[in-house]
């Protein structure tokens, strides 16, 4: 039995679907029990968080957790669908550490908001920064710049007047 | 059978090994006005202020230290003993923008990374030369659709010579700093009034 379906018949109201993503077993969680369903996947063996991915439909957010167990050497992919205009998800800090870095970045470039995370700041863009590049509705025609401020930090701007050497 | 014979004075010598300081002056083909003072025996030599300079100058280039990406391990090929950077005078890349005169920007130049670069530049003495390596540097490369890239560092500073490739080979960087010693050659008054052919 594959670690999805092993973690349906544990959890049978947490998961919605099984299925594979990619020759890894796939499991698609509730919203509401994602933390359950994470301690019950910690119990199982998967020590190891990967990857934390977003996915913008147009209409709902996919956030992918991809788990490895390197006890067993087995693959997990959890997925979580939210919708469109608040998507939220609960964070997984609290059981996996490196969950801290892989959210911000979701956070950063996709804009999914994880509650219960100890400090959700930008990781790779500069704070100011306007929207969330990987997102489908990224406004792509306005050009946005970064200057140095006094103290060094970064300072975002459109019109970058006194970064370019003409306009 | 008879002995080959061969007969020296047929045998054309291709070129005069320069022996006198003037003569290895002239071998260089930096300084034209040589001749002047051959005929004075080699005690008087005229050349202009420029020509002097533009020798000293494109005789020891130090590049300051600065990758950005993927070509900045190409710079290293080139620093290294089998290409040899050393045989134009800018083996030593300078730790410190201060004390260099040539900028390699080897690499992806990123929205949060230009204004590092441009003060970087900046901070550089004058006479200041930039080499822009790769289509990153030159156009913004395979990024150049992308938010958080430049689309070519020569929106922030002034590039001399451009380099292509992705990333360019040792040998096609070696010809760009061949461009550059050229371009360095024909700066200044003396190339005006033709004297550095």
């Amino acid at each position: 039995m594959n670690p999805a379906e092993e973690l349906k018949q544990k959890l049978p109201a947490a998961v919605v679907s099984t299925g594979m993503q990619l020759n890894k077993p796939m499991a698609v969680i509730k919203k509401e029990e994602l933390l359950n369903a994470a301690k019950k996947v910690k119990e199982m063996g998967f020590d190891h968080l990967s990857v934390i991915t977003g996915t913008d439909y147009n209409d709902h957010f996919e956030v992918v957790y991809n788990f490895f167990s390197y006890e067993k050497k087995q693959n997990l992919v959890l997925k979580v669908i939210t919708d469109h205009d608040n998507p939220e998800v609960d964070s997984l800090t609290s059981l996996w550490k490196g969950a801290d870095w892989l959210e911000r970045e979701t956070y950063d470039l996709v804009g999914i908001k994880f509650t219960g995370h100890p400090n959700l700041i930008r990781i790779l863009l500069p704070d100011g920064w306007v929207g969330h590049p990987l997102r489908k509705d990224y406004d792509m025609n306005t050009e946005q710049f970064v200057t140095m401020g006094e103290g060094g930090e970064d300072v975002v701007s459109t019109d970058g007047g006194n970064l370019l050497r003409r306009k | 059978m008879d002995p080959v014979t061969i007969d020296t004075t047929k045998i054309k010598t291709v070129k005069k090994k320069p022996v006198t300081a003037l003569e290895k002056l002239e071998d260089t083909g930096l300084i034209s006005t040589v001749l002047a003072a051959r005929e004075r025996e080699g005690l008087i030599l005229f050349s202009t202020v420029d020509q002097i300079f533009n020798w000293a100058r494109l005789s020891s280039l130090w590049p300051v230290t600065s990758g950005l990406a993927c070509c900045a391990i190409e710079m290293m090929a080139v620093a290294m003993a089998h290409h040899d950077i050393a045989r134009f005078g800018m083996e030593i890349f300078r730790a410190s923008p201060r004390q260099a005169d040539l900028m390699f920007v080897a690499g992806t130049v990123t929205k949060r990374m230009a204004p590092r670069v441009k003060q970087l530049y900046e901070m550089m003495p004058e006479p200041k030369w930039v080499i822009a390596v790769g289509s990153c540097a030159s156009t913004g490369g395979p990024y150049h659709e992308s938010y958080a890239v430049l689309k070519g560092v020569d929106l922030i500073i002034p590039v001399d010579v451009y380099i292509p490739g992705c990333p360019p080979r040792p040998e096609a960087w070696l010809y760009g700093v061949i461009q550059l010693r050229e371009k360095i050659k024909n700066e200044g008054y003396g190339a005006k009034w033709g004297l550095n052919k």
